[in-house]
C-alpha cells in the first residue's frame, strides 16, 4: 500500500523545480521537498527557519532546529538569514501544512473558535505567516480530513487570498498556487481552490468528500500519473512506513 | 600556556538563575538547539513568578514553565511540542484566563530582538501587514518610509531583562561560544539588559581566542556562567549530544493533563539535583548517535 502520507508528498514534490530555494517547515512539506531534491530537483535549497540553507537531512526533522537540519547542510546562518532572503523576495517557494485551509487558501494554526477564548489553542503562526506572506509561490499539503477544509478559517495565521479573489495588500509573491491532497490537486489560478487533478483512481466526487463547500473544476481535471518506482524509493529514505504494491 | 583571567564569571547553577527576578521578561535561548532547560528548571526549583517568557518558537521548556506556574505572560512566535503536538499547559491556561499572551510570527519576533539589540525603538518589516495576526496586536503600527512611501509594519523593540542561553563552551571570563543552529540565540540574548548562560564546559581563554568567530556573546555582556553539563537535555547539543526524541514524545503524552504534567515536572525538575538528573536519562546512546 502507498499511504497518504506517499501521494500527498510525491504530489508536491513534483509542483517544486530544480534549482529553487524552497522555505519548508517540519512533517510533509520536508518530506515533500527531500523527494524533489533527491529526484528531478537536485540543485534545489531547502531551507529552515531556524538558519539552514541548502538542507540536506538523513532523517525527517522533528523541529527546524533539529541536529538533521544542521548536520549536512551547505550553510547554517540564522534566523536573520533566511528570514532576511525570504523578505527581500529570493525564495522562489514555500511548502506549509497547517491545521486548516478555506477555499481562499488561508491557512490556520492558531486557534479553532474564538481568537481570545478558543475551542482549541493550537500552535500559532511560527514561520507559516512570514512564508506564506513574502515567499515567490506557495505549495500547500493537507490531509483530507473535512475538518480542516473550510470556506473560512476561523483565524488567518497565514495569508492566502482576500475575499476578492486577490492578494492582500501587504503581502508579495503570488501567494498559494497548489495544494495537494491524498487525493487531489487543486489550485488557485482563479481566485479560489478549484478542483484541478485526482489522484491515481480516485473521483472527482470523493476528491471534496464531505467539504461543506461547492467546489469549483478546472475545464480539464487530469489525473495525477502514479508514483513512480524511483520517487517511492527515495521516499522511504525518510518515509519507512510505506510499501509498493 | 593559560591565558590570563581578568576576572571570572564562573557560578553556581543556581547562583546563575537568581540572576532572574520575580516579574522579569525573560528571553529563553535555543532554537531547538541548546535550550536551557537546567537553567529553565532551576527558575521552577526556585519559585520564580510572573515571569514573561519570550521566544520565537517556544517549545516544551515553555509548557513546563507555564505549567509550573512561574509564567504570567507569554511573549512568542510559536508555541508547541515540535511534530508531536500543542503546548498543552498554555492550552489549559488559555482555557482557565490564567496567562496573558502576546503573539507575534517567527520573523517578528527575531526583528523585535534585533530592534533592541541595535539599539533603535523599531524595525521596519514586510510582515504583519494582511491575516488576523495583526489585528490581535493593537498597539502595533505601520511606518511609512520616508524615502519609497510604502507601507511597513513598524516591529517595536522587545527587551528583555535578563537572557537564559545555554551553550558549548565558554571561558572563566564569559566569553560564549556557540556553533550549530543558533537561530535567533544570539540576537535574543545581545537584545536583554543582563545575560546569563550555562555551558557544557569550561576552556581556557586561549580556545576561545584560536576561533574567535565562534564566539555570540562577548563576556562584557554576561552576567555569570555556570558548567551544567547536559544543561540543554532534553534538546540537543551539536558536537556533545543529540536531541532525545523519546523524551519530547513522551512529555506530549503526560502533558495533556494537568496531573500528568505536575507528575513529570517532580520526576524531572522538583528536588532533583543535577546528578539524579543525569541518572535518568541514557547518556550513552545520545552522545553516541550524536558523534555517529
Amino acid at each position: 500500500m502507498i499511504d497518504d502520507t506517499a501521494l500527498m508528498a510525491i504530489a508536491a514534490a513534483r509542483r517544486l523545480r530544480d534549482g529553487e530555494a524552497c522555505f519548508v517547515g517540519i512533517g510533509v512539506p520536508s518530506l515533500a521537498a527531500l523527494i524533489a531534491r533527491h529526484t528531478h530537483a537536485p540543485g534545489m535549497s531547502l531551507i529552515y527557519e531556524s538558519g539552514a540553507y541548502g538542507a540536506d537531512p538523513a532523517v525527517l526533522p522533528m523541529s527546524t532546529g533539529s541536529p538533521s537540519v544542521a548536520t549536512g547542510a551547505a550553510c547554517l546562518g540564522d534566523c536573520t538569514l533566511v528570514f532576511g532572503e525570504l523578505q527581500a523576495g529570493r525564495i522562489d517557494v514555500g511548502v506549509l501544512s497547517a491545521a486548516q485551509v478555506d477555499r481562499r487558501g488561508n491557512l490556520n494554526s492558531t486557534v479553532i473558535g474564538n481568537y481570545r477564548t478558543p475551542k482549541v489553542r493550537m500552535v500559532g503562526s511560527g514561520g507559516a505567516h512570514d512564508i506564506a506572506s513574502l515567499v515567490g509561490r506557495l505549495v500547500i499539503v493537507m490531509p483530507h480530513d473535512p475538518r480542516r477544509f473550510t470556506e473560512r478559517v476561523d483565524f488567518v495565521t497565514a495569508p492566502g487570498l482576500g475575499e476578492d479573489g486577490r492578494r492582500p495588500v501587504g503581502t508579495r509573491g503570488a501567494g498559494p498556487v497548489d495544494l495537494l491532497t491524498p487525493r487531489a490537486w487543486f489550485t488557485f489560478e482563479t481566485g479560489e481552490m478549484t478542483l484541478a487533478g485526482l489522484q491515481p483512481g480516485m473521483g472527482a466526487v470523493a476528491a471534496v468528500e464531505g467539504f461543506s463547500w461547492k467546489v469549483p473544476h478546472a475545464e480539464d481535471v487530469v489525473e495525477l500519473a502514479p508514483p513512480t518506482g524511483e520517487e517511492l524509493a527515495v521516499l522511504r529514505r525518510w518515509h519507512g512506513k510505506v510499501e509498493t504494491t | 600556556m593559560r591565558s590570563i583571567v581578568a576576572s571570572t564569571k564562573l557560578k553556581s547553577l543556581e547562583h546563575c538563575a537568581a540572576e532572574v527576578a520575580d516579574g522579569d521578561t525573560v528571553f529563553v535561548g535555543g532554537f531547538g538547539h541548546a535550550v536551557p532547560f537546567a537553567l529553565g528548571h532551576q527558575l521552577i526549583r526556585a519559585g520564580r513568578r510572573d515571569l514573561t517568557i519570550c521566544r520565537s518558537g517556544a517549545d516544551i521548556l515553555a509548557d513546563q514553565l507555564i505549567a509550573a506556574g512561574c509564567v504570567a505572560r507569554v511573549v512568542f512566535g510559536w508555541i508547541g511540542n515540535p511534530d508531536i503536538g500543542l503546548s498543552h499547559a498554555f492550552r489549559r491556561a488559555v482555557a482557565d484566563e490564567s496567562i496573558d499572551w502576546e503573539e507575534w510570527t517567527n520573523w517578528s519576533m527575531v526583528l523585535r530582538l534585533q530592534a533592541a539589540a541595535l539599539g533603535v525603538p523599531f524595525l521596519p518589516g514586510r510582515v504583519l501587514l494582511a491575516g488576523d495576526t495583526p489585528v490581535q496586536l493593537p498597539d502595533l503600527k505601520t511606518v511609512t518610509c520616508p524615502y519609497t512611501g510604502e507601507t511597513l509594519a513598524a516591529v517595536p523593540a522587545l527587551q528583555p531583562d535578563v537572557a537564559i542561553v545555554h551553550a558549548q563552551r565558554a571561558d572563566e571570563e564569559g566569553n560564549v561560544q556557540m556553533w550549530g543552529v543558533v537561530g535567533d540565540t544570539a540576537v535574543g540574548a545581545l537584545a536583554a539588559r543582563r545575560i546569563v548562560v550555562s555551558v557544557e564546559e569550561i576552556v581556557d581563554g586561549e580556545v576561545i581566542r584560536a576561533s574567535p568567530n565562534l564566539t555570540i556573546i562577548p563576556a562584557h555582556r554576561v552576567a555569570a556562567v555556570a558548567v551544567v553539563p547536559w544543561g540543554a537535555h532534553p534538546s540537543y547539543v551539536q558536537g556533545y549530544y543529540t536531541r532525545d526524541d523519546d523524551h519530547f514524545r513522551r512529555y506530549g503524552d503526560v502533558s495533556r493533563t494537568a496531573e500528568g504534567t505536575l507528575a513529570h515536572l517532580d520526576r524531572w525538575v522538583r528536588g532533583v539535583d543535577r546528578e539524579r538528573y543525569l541518572s535518568m536519562i541514557d547518556t550513552g546512546t545520545l552522545v553516541d548517535e550524536a558523534t555517529r
